[in-house]
């Protein structure tokens, strides 16, 4: 019995194989359940668009066209080799300081780069500076498009996290897209060679507040597409 | 037993007990967070790996604390691994503990929303898994910290094994923050492979121990020409040191024991956490409860000094080779004279 000094005789082999067994059934599971796909975000929905250009980080900073529509976007390049770097703050915030100020400016920006498929995220130390006008990007449409997938923060998404989406992770992008991190859509299957969308509202500002109960879940979205450089933009309505 | 109250009565049985668990925890835990990554798993983010190894982890080892007892009442070998129970639960709810732990300090932590408010407005839609999780994380540490004798004494046997049945509340509460959160994502096959088969096998352990116990239920003793007495069985058949167990029609289970040529009857209910009596032996000239130990006297149902624990003693007969039970148990402690047999 496990309350005498000794088990009894009858019981000791027994007993011992429970001993050795136990620490080798766990470490078994362990395995198991260690090397079990635990990725969501793993290839499926990195196959889509453009390798990142090689960006001369931290010094002396990135210089490009900073927008504020539908989020605070740092578009970094000309022409065909424009990227857009969606902006952020540390932790879940958006980036720091008053940034009406400097819509449609060329500005210098410094911070760490977080990238992941077809995103990149630029996380501010600090407020971008003011270098002088300049014209923002032209945008494309591409038409109405009813998309499977994900809503997600940027910045999980770009790698902040892994895995960063899925929906353990939701309460996280509630938190990030609450603290004005840029929302993204992580389609099921990649869209024109992008798994990665930036998602806004309707009405070309932020995502829709009636998508929030929506995030970390698979939800089919329907909305209007553009293309800004190579970054997509899903202009998703509510559901019904 | 009960003379006074320590942190924990260390023997020699309890600590290679827990050398056993913690070594099977840190085995676990080790082989998910270093071992699989360096055998190819999907890299994750450190903090991520160890949420995952923490929860899982903490579910593995509840399964197998509620496997415990229908593996005790279906085969008594197991009844080592019962007698520490507590500390399994301690390290499940540590575990647990330290899931959490990892969430608030990832999932919850760098946002100017506070943890406690992000905890309640941050789970939008119907799926509400972090409440789940909530849920039996709150009944883990309320039944950890009530792990002990002390409890046990101060609020009763009867209080404190209910307050403990809270452990099946938690168990179905974390299989639906499984169900509900992680089991949604792609690539959650062998966790719901394997919370699948802990289900079953759980499920299955307990209708076989209660269809068991069903069966000896109904197996009630019948009354004796002269009332009240019941007819409990042949005196023949009780081995030495060991009881017959008789169930009175409406009343609770009485053990009778055989001890060099003397019959006595006691509760089959022991004092302390209602362990099995009539399933112990007699040790050392005191029946001994097959859960933890503790003893009392034959002739009164009295714990030896310095214990104090006391349970109900019954009146017996022996005609004709049968014995003769009175169901009406006499307060706990009463001494009856044992039944000295021809």
């Amino acid at each position: 019995m496990g309350w005498a000094a000794r088990p009894p005789a009858h019981l000791r082999a027994f007993l011992r194989r429970l001993a050795l067994g136990l620490p080798l059934m766990l470490l078994g599971l362990g395995l198991i359940l260690g090397l079990a796909p635990q990725d969501p975000a793993g290839p499926r929905f990195a196959t889509g668009g453009a390798p990142l250009p090689s960006l001369p980080m931290p010094e002396p900073g990135v210089t490009g066209v900073l927008t504020l529509r539908p989020y605070p976007l740092l578009h970094v390049g000309e022409g065909g080799g424009m990227r857009t770097l969606l902006l952020a703050g540390d932790g879940k915030q958006r980036p720091p300081g008053d940034l009406s100020v400097l819509d449609g400016q060329r500005v210098t920006a410094e911070g760490f780069l977080l990238s992941r498929g077809d995103i990149a995220m630029l996380v501010l130390g600090a407020p971008p500076r003011a270098l002088g006008g300049a014209t923002p990007p032209a945008r494309e449409a591409l038409g109405r498009w009813r998309i499977t997938g994900e809503i997600c923060d940027g910045k999980c998404a770009a790698d902040g996290m892994r895995p960063g989406i899925g929906i353990a992770h939701r309460a996280c992008a509630a938190l990030c897209l609450d603290g004005g991190i840029p929302a993204v859509f992580v389609s099921q299957a990649p869209l024109l060679g992008h798994a990665y969308l930036l998602l806004a509202g309707p009405d070309g500002g932020p995502m829709d507040a009636a998508l929030r109960p929506l995030i970390g879940r698979r939800v089919t979205l329907e909305g209007r597409v553009e293309r800004l450089g190579r970054l997509l933009i899903f202009h998703a309505e509510p559901p019904g | 037993m009960s003379h006074r109250f320590v942190p924990v009565g260390w023997t020699r049985s309890k600590i290679l007990y827990d050398a056993a668990l913690l070594g099977g925890v840190a085995a676990y835990l080790v082989a998910y967070v270093r071992l699989a990554p360096l055998l190819g798993a999907t890299p994750l983010d450190d903090q991520s790996l160890r949420m995952r190894a923490f929860g899982s982890g903490a579910f593995l080892l509840l399964t197998l604390a509620l496997a415990i007892g229908p593996l005790a009442r279906l085969d008594p070998r197991f009844l080592p691994l019962l007698y520490n129970r507590r500390h399994l639960g301690v390290v499940t709810c540590l575990l647990a503990l330290a899931h959490a732990a990892e969430v608030l300090g990832w999932h919850f932590a760098f946002s100017p929303t506070p943890g406690a408010v992000a905890l309640l407005t941050t789970e939008p839609g119907a799926l509400p898994f972090i409440a789940f999780g909530l849920l039996a994380l709150c009944v883990l540490i309320l039944l950890a910290a009530t792990s002990h004798d002390f409890w046990l004494a101060f609020l009763g046997p009867g209080l404190w094994k209910g307050l403990h049945q809270l452990i099946y509340l938690a168990y179905a509460a974390v299989v639906a923050h499984l169900a509900f959160g992680r089991l949604q994502d792609p690539g959650a096959l062998p966790l719901a492979l394997l919370l699948g088969l802990a289900v079953c096998a759980l499920l299955a352990l307990h209708l076989i121990a209660a269809s068991r116990e069903a069966r000896v239920d109904a197996d009630i003793a019948p009354p004796a020409p002269v009332a009240p007495w019941l007819i409990a069985g042949r005196a023949a058949a009780i081995p030495e040191g060991r009881a017959l167990v008789v169930r009175p029609p409406g009343g609770e289970k009485v053990a009778i024991f055989r001890h060099e040529g003397r019959l006595s009857a006691v509760s089959h209910l022991c004092a302390h956490q209602h362990g099995p009596l009539g399933e112990g032996q007699v040790l050392d000239g005191c029946i001994t409860c097959p859960w933890h130990g503790y003893q009392y006297r034959l002739e009164d149902g009295r714990s030896p000094p310095p214990f104090t624990e006391r349970i109900a003693t019954y009146r017996l007969r022996l005609v004709g080779g049968w014995i003769w039970l009175d169901p009406r148990a006499n307060p706990p402690g009463t001494h009856v004279p044992a039944l000295v047999l021809p």
